[in-house]
């Protein structure tokens, strides 16, 4: 059990400083006491098998969130099939040897739910979040799958076709072009260097690729169920034994964890064309660290004070002061062995270069001076009561916990998130500060209409390239 | 089941009610009054040391002036720009640094503000919405730059967008006849240029008073203790009169509505669907928020099943009632069931539609089977309940709920309207109200890449 407390002398200080710039209003009340934290309590099992349980009963609300984990996403995917991992988790749900696919959405709904099967880079999860009364129901269906799922051929074909044709889909949308291509500016041909599989790499992918790559990834001996909600976890194990002890894993090698890769991204600008477009997306990535890293934390409070959260520096530039933009925002992207500092912003055409020009400002500024004290307390406030809030959700919790262990971090880690910001010093702010954000780290991608992309970010004499 | 106590400061705890299954769940909740009109709906939760609270506004986009589209959504931007007490900028520096987080949201039929944060940030976020319900700053250079940030809203979920939203925005324009339901909450460019200064205070006068207000809060706090700190920061807010509500009800619909669209984003060619419903609330709307899940509700719904898996003629399927606003219990005017399908290139829209009529009139033969009526029920439960999961969420249906009926009964009762609805009932719902003569569709095309054009067009 984690205890999180802060002091409240940390924020009365960030209200006295805060009225040298902008006075706070005279009959505001000050902040109350603050109430301590309780992170989630996590107990820990390990089946025969090798499956890894964290279980975390809260009684109450009448649900229960189930998150099944295997190591294995996008990054391990065949060098010659890209994406792979979506086709994938789309077919995965689709029948095992006991049932249909008609089936299986079938008793899930009865359960309450929906099969959730996504891959992330170094993870697939299996999801589903049902009523409490129905976990044995919801259980059995997620211990068939990830036991026996059969990759039936006519599910594979429906599948390929209907993936094919919703690439051709999202290949329109501006901030799915911008994704993809910032993550091959970044990595190159690296295994985090994918986003989205390819007509080719779906259309070379057989039902026969499927079933062994499952047999590769799902194995008990690499796999952790995490289970959240409204139950007792003496009746939850004994469930969760009885569907999955004959899960067993195979003698052949598992996936193995992606290892740091050596990147040196180009500063220059990658042009996606998108005829028609009305606005520019622009995406800035910077190699960043990941968690895990000692200066991470001190790296989220940093982008905190750029541009995470809506009082940041970047959104009162181009948001609240000049209206060049809705959506501008900042954040760190981590896979498990790679980390990316991101800012997104979608800007009218006739605003491109002068956006541009403020967020490279706001890096800059970021990496030459140092932040007030009042923004510092302000950006660790705010992730320590954000973390808070979102530990409150079973399916974030969930999430949280598969996320740890796909990492390889233990569950107690869970509360320490907060536990780390609210010890960051401003020194470590500003070191983390000065080694990321300078923008000459920084590579862009600019999706919307070439000619306008061309003639607005010409001023700043880097390198224009098509998109790779 | 439940007692409502509506009487000025009478109070009442529900406490947790298991029923037989096991599954009926209604936290303790209480609703008071203010003597100001304002109603404040309280509901206790010790799991977390953090508060969510929402305030819902009784005005939405539906009710906006004419020659205003896109009005009350740049209003409720205007929100946040600051008061004479808290210029702008002050009220987001505040939420965020008691670590929490703020938003608003503008629908049809209301406009809701919600902050959630750990409990120590309550007082302060009381007084900041009571300072706000007071008076605003409106600056016309505030109203300059939300005009500018909401034309870049607009643009990257509309303009830029393939498909536009057109299933949502669209759609109910063509398929209802009276402005107040047949314009766009996102509005006319040409509107929100037109908007100025005095409209920010004439609407301000007109919709934001206390007494067309519902204030909820979830957390961890006793409700006697914040009752009395809602009394202390909001008691002196003045009661205004609202206008009267307009009648907004539709003449029935005679025949089918049809249109087509060119999209120049998409490539993969999509349909809209949408029947008009029964008013909200009568069972038949029920019925209809249940059939609306039978057909729309994940890989197990009927119209998956049909269009996607068995005839294969859609990539996706999508919709449900009031799915152009919150959901298919909150809405206080004329909505539609709305059917959104993406279909391949490979298929017409004839195709589609045959295999769609095929489903609805499968439907309307022979309902549901009591097993997959069964399985519905608890989705829908399932469902239900995650929207009161997280104190804001919870309190933002709270709010909805007190605001349509004066009573948050509803925020707690779904679950058991829509267990009893039967197979009888969607038979005869669906053979009323899904049928041609009460629909409007629109075919949205891809424009043929057109390469002069397209160069053209950056100029």
């Amino acid at each position: 059990m984690k205890m999180l407390s802060l002091s409240l002398a940390l924020l009365l200080g960030a209200y006295t400083y805060a009225q040298k710039d902008q006075p706070l209003p005279k009959d505001l009340p000050s902040f109350g006491p603050e109430k301590s934290l309780q992170a989630p309590e996590v107990k820990q099992t390990k089946l025969e098998n090798g499956l890894t349980i964290w279980l975390v009963p809260r009684p109450g609300f009448p649900k229960v969130s189930f998150t099944l984990a295997v190591a294995g996403g996008y990054a391990a995917d065949p060098q010659d099939r890209p994406g792979f991992s979506q086709l994938l988790t789309a077919t995965i749900d689709q029948g095992t040897k006991q049932r249909s696919a008609r089936q299986i959405a079938e008793d899930m709904q009865g359960a309450g739910g929906d099969v959730s099967s996504i891959a992330v880079r170094d993870a697939i999860r299996l999801s589903a979040s049902v009523l409490s009364s129905k976990t044995a129901e919801a259980l059995t269906v997620l211990a068939d799958l990830a036991e026996n799922a059969s990759f039936p051929d006519e599910e594979v074909t429906l599948a390929k076709h209907n993936l094919t044709d919703q690439l051709e889909q999202e290949e329109t949308d501006p901030s799915f072009q911008a994704n993809r291509a910032i993550a091959k500016v970044l990595f190159g041909d690296g295994p985090y260097g994918v986003f989205s599989p390819t007509k080719e790499s779906l259309a070379a992918a057989a039902p026969a690729e499927l079933r062994s790559e499952f047999d590769r990834r799902f194995r008990p001996d690499h796999a952790a169920l995490i289970a959240i909600g409204d139950f007792h976890s003496e009746e939850m194990l004994s469930l969760v034994r009885g569907k999955f002890a004959t899960w067993h894993a195979p003698a052949s090698p598992p996936v193995a964890a992606v290892a740091v890769p050596s990147i040196s991204p180009l500063h220059a600008i990658f042009i996606v064309p998108r005829p028609d477009s009305v606005q520019t997306t622009l995406t800035f990535g910077a190699p960043g660290p990941h968690r895990g890293e000692p200066d991470f934390e001190a790296t989220e409070v940093a982008n905190a004070i750029y541009g995470g959260t809506f009082s940041s520096r970047l959104v009162t530039n181009i948001r609240e002061d000049k209206g060049y933009t809705y959506t501008p925002g900042a954040f760190l992207q981590s896979f498990r062995s790679a980390g990316v500092l991101r800012t997104d912003a979608d800007v009218r055409n006739a605003v491109t270069g002068a956006s541009f020009n403020e967020i490279l400002y706001e890096m800059n500024r970021m990496a030459t001076t140092s932040p007030t004290e009042t923004e510092f307390q302000q950006a660790k406030h705010n992730l320590v009561g954000i973390e808070a809030i979102s530990l409150q959700s079973n399916d974030a919790v969930a999430g949280e916990l598969a996320d740890l262990w796909t990492r390889g971090l233990p569950p107690e880690e869970i509360g320490n998130y907060g536990k780390k910001i609210a010890a960051i010093t401003a020194d470590e702010v500003n070191a983390a500060a000065k080694k990321y954000f300078p923008a000459s780290r920084t590579s862009v991608v600019a999706v919307g209409e070439e000619k306008v992309i061309r003639e607005a970010l010409a001023p700043f004499g880097l390198p224009l390239h098509p998109a790779p | 089941m439940t007692i409502t106590r509506r009487t000025l400061f009478l109070f009442s705890f529900l406490t947790m009610i298991l029923s037989a299954d096991g599954q009926e769940w209604r936290p303790p909740t209480t609703l008071r009054k203010l003597p100001n009109g304002l109603t404040v709906v309280l509901s206790e939760d010790h799991n977390a040391p953090t508060v969510g609270l929402c305030i819902s506004y009784g005005i939405g986009s539906r009710l906006e002036p004419v020659g205003r589209s896109g009005f009350a959504h740049l209003f409720e931007h205007m929100m946040f720009e600051g008061t004479p007490a808290a210029p702008k900028g002050i009220f987001s520096r505040v939420v965020e640094s008691g670590g929490g987080f703020v938003n608003g949201q503008t629908d049809n039929d209301f406009t809701q503000y919600f902050e959630g944060a750990p409990v120590s940030a309550l007082d302060a976020m009381l007084w900041l919405e009571a300072d706000r319900m007071k008076t605003l700053d409106f600056s016309s250079k505030n109203l300059e730059n939300q005009r500018n940030v909401v034309e870049e809203e607009v643009r990257v979920n509309v303009l830029n967008q393939p498909y536009g939203l057109f299933y949502i925005i669209d759609l109910p324009q063509k398929a209802f006849d009276k402005y107040p339901n047949a314009h766009s909450g996102y509005g006319d460019f040409q509107d929100l240029n037109a908007a100025n200064i005095d409209d920010v205070h004439r609407f301000y006068d007109q919709y934001y008073a206390p007494n067309n207000a519902v204030l909820a809060i979830v957390g961890d706090f006793s409700a006697n203790e914040v009752f009395a700190k809602v009394e202390k920061y909001f008691a002196n807010v003045p009661a205004k009169p609202t206008p009267p509500r307009p009648d907004v009800s539709e003449l029935p619909q005679a025949a089918e509505r049809r249109m087509t669209q060119e999209d120049k984003l998409a490539k993969v060619p999509a349909l809209a669907i949408g029947y008009r419903m029964p008013p909200r609330t009568t069972h038949d709307a029920v019925v209809g928020a249940v059939t609306g899940e039978l057909l729309h509700n994940g890989q197990a719904s009927r119209l998956y099943q049909s269009l996607v898996k068995e005839k294969q003629v859609a990539l996706s399927v999508s919709g449900g009632l009031n799915l152009n606003g919150a959901g298919p219990f909150e809405y206080d005017g004329p909505v539609l069931m709305i059917s959104f399908i993406i279909f391949p290139g490979g298929k017409t829209q004839g195709q589609v539609l045959a295999a769609y009529d095929a489903a609805i009139a499968e439907l309307s033969k022979k309902g549901p089977s009591p097993a997959e009526l069964e399985r519905i029920r608890s989705k829908m439960r399932a469902d239900w309940y995650s929207n009161l999961e997280l104190p804001f969420s919870r309190a933002q249906a709270l709010s909805h709920a007190t605001l349509f009926d004066g009573t948050y009964e509803r925020a707690y009762s779904v679950p058991e309207e829509v267990s009893k609805v039967t197979v009888d009932d969607v038979r005869t719902f669906t053979a009323k109200y899904l049928v041609k003569t009460n629909r409007t569709i629109i075919n949205r095309v891809p424009k043929l890449a057109d390469k002069a054009a397209a160069v053209e067009g950056a100029q």
